[in-house]
Parts: C-alpha cells; structure tokens; sequence
C-alpha cells in the first residue's frame, strides 16, 4: 500500500466517523424533540435548528466520501464504450476538474463563512459563520479527496473509479 | 451567450463522466464567471438549497430502509409475498412484483428495492427455471413502484421544491403506485402462461398467516410512516426519525437479526448516500437560481404555449421530454433541474401542482429502466450475470405496461389526488 493510498484511507476512516457522530446527534435532536412533544407539555425550539445545521454538516463532511464511493453519481456510458486507456484519460480530467471546482470555491466559500460571523442563529444563538462554514468544508473535502484520486491515478495506485461499499 | 457557457459545460463534462453534481457546479460555474458575477453566490446558493427543513426526511428514510434490510426483512417479506401470491402462474415473477410493492412500503430507493429483492429473487427465479434475462427484467421493472409507495426519496425532494406537503406528496404516489404493480403482475402472468412458466403449489391459508405475522412488524413500518404523517401529530422529519428507530428496535430485539456490531456501519454509510442527494441538491440550487434568474422557465412555458395551449398536448410533451431526460439522467438531478420550469407550465395549463408532480415522478421512475442509463436494469443485469441487451429486451413489456398507467395517472387527475384530498385537507 503506498502512502497515498494509506492517506486517503486514514481521511476516509476519519470523515466516517465524524459523519456518523454528526447523523447520531440529528437523530438524537429530533428524537428530543418527538419526545418532548409527545410526553411533556413543553416542546423546544433549539432542536430543528440543530438538526438543520447537522443537515448542511452531513452533506459537507460526506461530499468526499461520495466521491470516493460513488455515491456522487456520474453518466459513464460514453467511459464504458472506450477503450480503457480513453477512460481512464476521461476519468482523470473528471477528477481533476472535480478538483479544480472545489479548489475554486475555498475562496469564495471563506467569504461567505466571514459573512456569517455577522449573524447570530435565531435559538441555539450560534455565530453563524461556524453554520456557514459547513460550504467549506464541503469544498475541501470534495478537493481532498478528489486530489488524492488524481495522484493516486498518476501514480498508479488508483484506477480513478469509485469503490463501491461492499455488499453485505 | 452565458447561456451558451452553462449548457456546454454541463453537457461536455457530463459527457466526460464527471459526477452529475459537480457537473452542474462546473456549468454555474461557467456561467458566473462568463458574466462577471461574483463566486461567492455558490457557497450562498449550496447553502440556502441544503437548508431546508423537509430534506432532513431524507436520511431518516434511508436509514429506516437499511436497518430495516440489514434485519433480515428481506426474506421476511419475499414469504409473505410468496405465499400470497406465488401459487398463481409464474409465481415467482409475482412474488416478485408483490415484494416489490411491500418493500416500496419500507425503502425509498428503488435502486435499493432493486438491489436487495433482486439478489434474493433473481437466483432464486433462475434455480427455478425462469430465464435469466426474464428474471433481471421483472426485478428492474417492479423496482420502481417503490419510489411511489410511501415513503418516497424523489416525493420528498418535490416536496422541498414546490413546497408541496410531503405527506400528500406520499399519499399521491399510493394508487399510481399499485396500479403499475398490478399492471405488472398481469404481464407477468400472461408471458408466463404463454412460456409455460412453473408455479408453486398453494401452500395453504396457514402459511400464508404465519407469513404475515412473521413480516407483521416491517408491513407496520409503511402504515406507521403514513399514519403518522396522515394524522399531523409528526412532521415528515420526525417520522422518518421515529420510523428508522422503529426499524432498529424491530430488527435488533424483535427480529433478533440486526447485530448491534452492525448498526454504527449503516449509520454511516445511510448518512454518505444522504450526502450524495443532499450535495447534488446544493450544486443543483446554484444552477436552478441561474435558470430562473435567466428567466429559463417563463421561455419555455411561452415557447409551448405559442405552440399549443391545449392541456392534453401540454401533458404529452411534458411526458415525453421527462422520457427522454429520464434517459439520460438521473431521477433526482432531472427532477432538481427541471421540475420547477415544468411546473410553471404546467400550471399555466391549469394542471394541478399535485397532478403534475404525481405524473413527473413516475415518468422519470421509468428512467431508471430504459437503456442507455437505466440504474436498475444495470443494477438487475449484474447480479443475473447477464450483459444489458437481452434484459432490455426482456423488460419491454414490463415497460409497455408501465407507460399505459403513466398515460392514465396524467390523465386521469384523481388516480393521484382522490387519496390526499380525501384523506389530508389541502
């Protein structure tokens, strides 16, 4: 195993673990609020708000996850009807056209976070440039993993196509 | 001209093979750039389009639908079906159909249906004597009948762009959903007793019981996800919430066949195929905001009606652009990208919002069938060992019927607003 393979690994382990804490507290603020609403005569108003922010932090963190899955799903009719040196060309201007989009939006995504710092959340009373930050982080996973494909490929540990989960 | 940069990217890197997603942040992209405006309005745009308070259904659903098939509902639900249906004529295709439509009841994928039903029914069709391609064909066709029983991915992603309730939105798939089962299962029989195709023998009302009892408590998910939404007490979030806590207490102490190990694993992986839609859907708002800044959904609604300003016309050649998108496309970049200019025109025909998105979905389920991109057929092909030519082949009938209940569901408005209007108030 080469050492961009064992970092892309790590990362992957990493944002999976951060993803899934992310979903349990979604589960957890909604659960809360079914419950409140349910068994007491209360009903708080932090927890859609929570939820919502978990929502935009799930699509964030897993952007690069999908790509490494393929859950990002891609048309790859005209792939499959190359020949596999033309694919595997096609796949690499994918992945560094991926790249060069999440790269082109670190800047303006940091723009739009610092906007953010102006605005408090209306209930949990966040700062909502850390909210507004979940685009960036979206941004730098997607150009992570999508980096780490193209050297992969380059270096050819990595035939550039998604690693579909295993059945179970 | 901008235009001209946001239809070529999107059309040339989605020839490429890049991801849809990033094609249409690429063509927004394009576009920005092309017509000096500043980048920052693709964070802002991503943002507004993710934080939307129905899409947070989506992981809840999928994760229901996972911890439901990692408990062993599978099976579960294949001997129900069996024993209900599988004494008729090609009574493993009808098993199959019915599956199908149970496991609409739980999942809300159809690639999921077709993934999890097929890898069971497919083997088993073939150690039976059906044909293969016959077996991957039924699988595929009768996949999409999940999507339009409740609970429903692509309903949940109409609801969150036409603000349209979610729970109509279910319940507005339900008979259109039954109608393509059972058109179906009527194909089915009629190949089979041309082809002779066996059947098992009727195993007997006990069994047919005893089945019942054993999928009780995955069948009680559907009605549980409907009730609730039915009755206004929760909100399609906290459904889906309460229905994949749902699933994991039947599957773990119920069933007692959802290990514990287990479960961190399809969190995760649930909340990645979540990201995938919900990162499509960012990427989809900053290229629907360019459409409709470019005032794109008012052209093609004059574009029409300088044509025709006839309904029925209207409703053909909505339907036969969504087919040959739906070819092409996938269902939920199709829908994100083109539901609302067609809802525009829709309803300057005086179509019913909840008509034409009954109508549009299933249309674009069809997609998910029909060469050259259909993700079922590839899905059904690959676990039947079987290149894609003979399952199309195979699948033309099974499609031929689903296409008569789409001229009926667009043509017939209370096949999809009866059950809503009768059982919600609007």
């Amino acid at each position: 195993m080469t050492a961009v393979t064992r970092i892309a690994d790590i990362l992957d382990m990493l944002c999976r673990i951060a993803i899934g804490a992310v979903f349990a507290v979604l589960i957890a603020a909604v659960a809360i609020q079914v419950y409140a609403r349910t068994f007491t005569s209360s009903s708080p108003i932090w927890t859609e708000e929570l939820a919502r922010f978990m929502l935009l932090y799930m699509a964030a963190i897993g952007a690069g996850l999908c790509l490494r899955s393929g859950d990002l799903v891609n048309v790859d009719i005209i792939q499959d009807a190359m020949s596999e040196r033309i694919a595997w060309w096609m796949r690499l201007i994918s992945t560094i056209l991926t790249a060069g989009l999440a790269a082109l939006m670190i800047a303006p995504a940091w723009r739009f976070t610092s906007i953010g710092a102006m605005q408090t959340s209306p209930s949990l009373r966040w700062s909502m440039d850390m909210i507004h930050a979940s685009v960036l982080v979206l941004a730098i996973t997607l150009l992570v993993f999508s980096l780490l494909r193209a050297i992969g490929m380059l270096a050819g540990t990595d035939d550039g196509r998604a690693q579909f989960a295993e059945e179970e | 001209m901008e235009l001209f940069w946001l239809f070529g990217t999107f059309l040339i890197t989605l020839a490429l093979g890049v991801p849809v997603a990033i094609c249409l942040g690429l063509a927004s992209l394009a576009y920005i750039v092309a017509s000096g405006m500043p980048l920052v309005i693709i964070p802002q745009r991503m943002f507004a389009g993710i934080d939307v308070f129905v899409l947070l259904c989506i992981p809840g659903f999928i994760l229901a639908g996972n911890l439901m098939n990692g408990g062993g509902i599978t099976e579960r639900i294949i001997r129900f079906a069996n024993a209900l249906v599988g004494w008729m004529r090609g009574g493993l295709g009808m098993t199959n159909v019915a599956g199908s439509m149970l496991f609409g009841g739980i999942s809300g994928t159809a690639v999921a249906d077709a993934a999890s039903l097929g890898s069971v029914l497919i083997p088993g069709m073939k150690k039976s004597g059906y044909p293969a391609d016959f077996s991957a064909a039924i699988t595929a066709a009768s996949s999409t009948v999940g999507p339009m029983i409740p609970p429903s991915v692509p309903m949940i992603i109409v609801g969150a762009l036409s603000g349209i309730s979610v729970g109509q939105m279910f319940l507005a798939g339900a008979i259109p959903g039954i109608l393509m089962g059972v058109g179906m299962m009527v194909v089915c029989y009629i190949i089979s007793v041309r082809r002779n195709f066996p059947r098992q023998e009727w195993k007997g009302a006990r069994e047919l019981v005893a089945s019942f009892f054993s999928a009780f408590w995955a069948i009680a998910m559907t009605a549980l996800i409907v009730g609730g939404l039915m009755s206004g007490v929760a909100t399609p979030t906290e459904t889906a919430i309460v229905a994949a806590i749902y699933a994991f207490v039947v599957g773990a102490f119920v069933y007692r066949e959802l290990p514990i190990a287990r479960v961190p694993k399809i969190v995760i992986d649930s909340a990645v195929s979540s990201a995938g839609i919900l990162a499509l859907v960012g990427f989809a708002n900053v290229f629907g905001s360019i459409l409709s800044a470019e005032r794109i959904p008012q052209m093609i609604v004059s574009a029409v009606l300088s044509i025709t300003d006839n309904k029925f016309l209207v409703i053909l050649l909505i339907n036969l652009l969504l087919l040959f998108v739906g070819m092409f496309m996938e269902t939920i970049a199709a829908l994100i990208i083109l539901f609302v200019p067609l809802l525009t025109l829709a309803q300057a025909v005086g179509i019913d919002p909840l008509h034409f998105a009954t109508f549009a979905v299933l249309n674009l389920m069809l997609g998910l069938t029909t060469p050259p991109v259909g993700v079922c057929l590839f899905v059904c092909a690959n676990i039947a060992r079987l290149p894609l030519l003979p399952v199309v082949k195979a699948i033309m009938p099974f499609l031929l019927s689903n296409i008569i209940v789409l001229l009926l569901v667009s043509y017939i408005p209370a096949i999809s607003t009866w059950l809503p209007t009768t059982l919600m108030a609007r």
